[in-house]
């Protein structure tokens, strides 16, 4: 059974077919790329799938612990509990907290702690604080973010600022990542250092991935299978090489102005 | 000992002088019946605008409601302490307010919080409202007389235990997973969603838990005062507690004992000054947000731990220099 | 249905002041996202500045009308540059605590300087009763609906007809982009609180001539009620203001009507949320969603 099934998923918005009739499938494990020209309907797809945006019609099911479970009429929140965590094409950081806190803060579903423990500070707060700060210690240090542990998210550089959300995206505890044009605005020695880390995310987290993006030769190199969207439909889908060769999509880059 | 320790023995140690430095001073008569008036109103209206702060500072959700939920721990008092005249008849009524002001809290925050700042503003402000018009018309709360005589069971150290208790709990909320929360919220609503936390639920944690304190700072009124109206608890009370809030910088805590200290003083010293009173605070509360936008301490906290911290690094820097 | 009618009379006629003040409300969150807690005020100063023209220089309603237009825009302007204009970059809330502290002022000071005492509204126009179908209607409430409608209709016809409505819009949707385009901000806020506050100036001398009493007090309820109302049209929109008047004005008196007047307040504060519930920016408003 796959991680994450699409069928028939359509969104219109008003007379528009934003995303019309999408089929797709993620294996656990996999790391597969959603591409299309701009405005084709990518974001409105993850819209849809992380529970964002509600499809027109279509179902999506998420395989939790070996179990289908439908992800439609759920909200965002509920989706992300489920193991389905995401990252945004324009950086969406908690701006005015610490680093730590960013991240603390999407460790919220995954412990408890007793308000009165809290609020009198009894040994239980300081045994989860504790425990909570051992996961994050830990994250922090395998994303690199010791350093910048304790300045406000807002006032890292922006290629940090994708690290700092894509370890948040992390802290869930997720299954599935999606990762929303996570290169856009990066140098090529930024996007290098971005495109190892996607691989971590695979190796040591166990994550499998989506990925929205424009860079072809981040797609190209990081990707096993690609899904190419125009017009809100899935023109082709296939392996990169075979994604290369397709006439199709040749002809929605090359055809409908020349984009990535 | 770990420093948290040291930073809490040192918050205890302050209190307790601060309790002592009062009993003191009311001993040797330089705090005179006037000005204990004075301390007992800066009191509630620490414990008032603490709760508000930690709705509007750190869940960013805008309250005008406040008085509403005073009004009913005010009114839980009056009721409950005419039947039981005594401290623990007091203790009981508080705890029956917070109570009520929690279970009304969830019924008005449910549909209203999904609103977004100045709708929920007024949707808030409206709220209250429909409280204030409720005990206005029900016989038991005696209408718009509203009630006298009630028993003076809090004095100032009743007040100034409270004021502690209140202040701690509500630092120690904001400080922990669901202040981390409900600041989440308060940052981006749509990215804390996608990071699994439930906006509705922590923006109400928040709000219930500014509510349950309103409502004790609401029973203390009561027992202080002596007298409440539902003319005590309008529209122009919640933009009082608000205005301190704002003046010391809304999400300080630090700022709200500031600007209620600053507000109380001000209010004492313009007595004399009979009609010309409010003309001077308006100008002087415009003149204060005109030339300090962000409010007397902006964002700034008092930590005695981080005080500590610094204070660590520094012995420790100066311990390896002299190691070399 | 004769009282029906004749309670629809009185709300119109209660509910054409809300609407006049919610304009100004609307049209200044439009464009600086103020809540202008001391708008009811300027229709308190509008008030006192008819009761003063009238009393003293025993000039026609018309006159004070317009006069305590031009004074009110003036007033209104003036708070404008002096109080809100240095905390155009700071943060909303800052803005306003400090239209509350303007609202203090204001009350505050005319009650220092002229007394808090209630005074009656010299009858500047003659009060006629007429009787149609049963139910009574006076002269002034005539006056006070068509004066209210006239100077609806004259807003709306600057607000989409001039250059200087077009710029109102423009800078409500997007200042920035308005200001690269050669249209001055400043001078537009400027013309939108003149506007909103004569129209205030105009409310306030049409409430004299109806209740016969003004107090250096008498703005803070209508203000809020007017705001309310502003609220429940969709703020932000003129015609909703319009709307948002009349439904609080005829809910009122409704209300008073069936025999409950000591809930009224609490009648219009549930069909506020109830209509903030369904709709989250209000009848006409448009319910903008961030785009992820």
């Amino acid at each position: 059974m796959p991680l994450l099934t699409v069928t028939a998923l359509s969104k219109r918005f008003g007379g528009l077919n934003a995303v019309e009739a999408v089929d797709m499938h993620v294996d656990e494990g996999e790391l597969v790329a959603l591409i299309g020209p701009n405005g084709a309907g990518k974001t409105t797809l993850f819209n849809l799938l992380t529970g964002v945006t509600a499809p027109t019609s279509g179902s999506v099911t998420l395989t939790v612990d070996g179990k289908p479970v439908s992800l439609l009429n759920r909200a965002p929140y509920q989706v992300a509990k489920l193991g389905l965590a995401r990252t945004f094409q324009n950086i969406r950081l908690f701006a005015r907290l610490t680093v730590r806190e960013n991240i603390q803060a999407a460790m919220t579903h995954r412990y408890h702690e007793n308000f009165l423990a809290t609020v009198l500070r009894l040994p239980a707060y300081y045994k989860k604080e504790a425990l909570v700060g051992g996961w994050t210690d830990a994250l922090l240090e395998a994303f690199d973010l010791t350093a910048v542990a304790d300045l406000a998210a807002a006032n890292l550089p922006y290629g940090t600022q994708r690290r700092v959300e894509i370890a948040r995206a992390v802290a869930t505890q997720p299954k599935l990542i999606f990762l929303d044009e996570p290169a856009a605005g990066m140098n090529p020695e930024e996007t290098a250092a971005l495109t190892a880390l996607i691989q971590r995310l695979r190796s040591e987290f166990h994550l499998t991935v989506v990925l929205i993006e424009h860079d072809m030769s981040l797609v190209m190199k990081l990707a096993e299978r690609i899904y190419v969207l125009e017009h809100g439909k899935v023109i082709a889908h296939g392996t990169p090489t075979e994604i290369q060769q397709n006439q199709a999509v040749i002809t929605a880059y090359l055809g409908g102005g020349v984009h990535a | 000992m770990a420093t948290k320790w040291k930073a809490a023995l040192c918050w205890l140690a302050l209190a307790a002088a601060g309790f002592g430095l009062i009993n003191v001073l009311i001993g040797v008569g330089v705090i005179d019946t006037f000005i204990e008036n004075m301390l007992v109103t800066i009191g509630i209206n620490i414990i008032l605008a603490t709760g508000l702060n930690l709705i509007i500072g750190f869940s960013g959700q805008f309250s005008l409601g406040h008085a509403g939920f005073m009004a009913l721990g005010a009114y839980a008092t009056a009721i409950i302490t005419s039947a039981m005249p005594t401290v623990g008849g007091f203790y009981l009524s508080v705890a029956v307010g917070i109570a009520i002001a929690m279970v009304v809290a969830v019924i008005i925050g449910i549909p209203t919080l999904r609103l977004r700042g100045d709708y929920l503003a007024i949707a808030t402000m409206g709220a209250a409202e429909i409280i204030r018009v409720i005990l206005n018309n029900l016989k038991i709360t005696n209408g718009a007389a509203g009630m006298f005589n009630i028993p003076a069971l809090a004095g100032w150290p009743t007040v100034y235990v409270m004021v502690c208790l209140t202040t701690l709990m509500i630092v120690n909320f904001a400080r922990s997973r669901a202040g981390r929360a409900i600041q989440a919220i308060r940052e981006d609503e749509i990215a804390a969603e996608a990071s699994g936390i439930d906006p509705t639920k922590w923006k109400l944690a928040a709000f219930v838990m500014g509510a349950a304190t309103a409502a004790i700072g609401g029973s203390l009124d009561a027992v202080y005062i002596q007298t409440i109206a539902p003319g005590n608890f309008g529209i122009m009370n919640s933009i009082a507690i608000l205005i301190i809030v704002v003046l010391g910088g809304v999400g300080s805590m630090t700022g709200t004992f500031m600007a209620a200290a600053v507000l109380g003083v001000l209010d004492t010293v313009l007595q004399s000054f009979g009609a010309l009173r409010m003309v001077i605070y308006a100008l002087a509360l415009i003149a204060i947000m005109v030339f300090k936008p962000s409010g007397l301490l902006g964002r700034y906290e008092v930590s005695i731990r981080a005080w500590l911290d610094r204070k660590g690094v520094n012995n420790a820097a100066s311990n390896s220099n002299r190691a070399e | 249905m004769q009282t029906f009618l004749q309670q629809v009379i009185n709300g119109l006629s209660l509910g054409s002041i809300y609407a006049l003040l919610a304009l100004g409300y609307t049209m200044v969150y439009g464009i600086i996202k103020l809540i202008n807690f001391a708008h009811g005020d300027i229709y308190m100063i509008g008030a006192f500045w008819g009761y003063y023209v009238i009393n003293t220089y025993h000039v026609n309603f018309f006159v004070a009308l317009i006069s305590a237009m031009i004074i009110s825009a003036l007033l209104g302007m003036l708070i404008e540059v002096l109080a809100y204009r240095p905390l155009r970059h700071s943060p909303r809330i800052t803005a306003l605590i400090t239209a509350i502290g303007v609202s203090y002022f204001l009350e505050n000071g005319m009650s220092f300087l002229f007394g808090a005492d209630t005074r009656d509204f010299p009858q500047a126009v003659a009060q006629h009763n007429y009787h149609v179908l049963g139910i009574t209607v006076s002269n002034i409430q005539v006056l006070i609906l068509v004066t209210a409608v006239v100077l609806m209709i004259g807003l709306q016809l600057i607000v989409q007809k001039t250059k200087m409505g077009t710029a109102m819009r423009a800078v409500a949707v997007d200042p920035e982009a308005a200001a690269l385009v050669g249209i001055d901000p400043n001078h537009i806020i400027s013309f939108t609180f003149g506007l909103g506050s004569a129209l205030a100036g105009a409310a306030g001398v049409l409430i004299g001539l109806y209740y016969n009493s003004i107090d250096p007090l008498m703005g803070m309820t209508p203000g809020i009620k007017a705001f309310v109302a502003a609220v429940v049209g969709g703020i932000g929109s003129i015609p909703g203001a319009a709307i948002g008047g009349f439904v609080i004005g005829l809910l009122e008196t409704g209300v008073q009507a069936i025999g409950l007047s000591a809930y009224k307040d609490a009648a219009v504060y549930i069909v506020l949320i109830v209509i903030l519930v369904i709709l989250p920016s209000g009848l006409l408003g448009k319910n903008v969603k961030e785009k992820v």
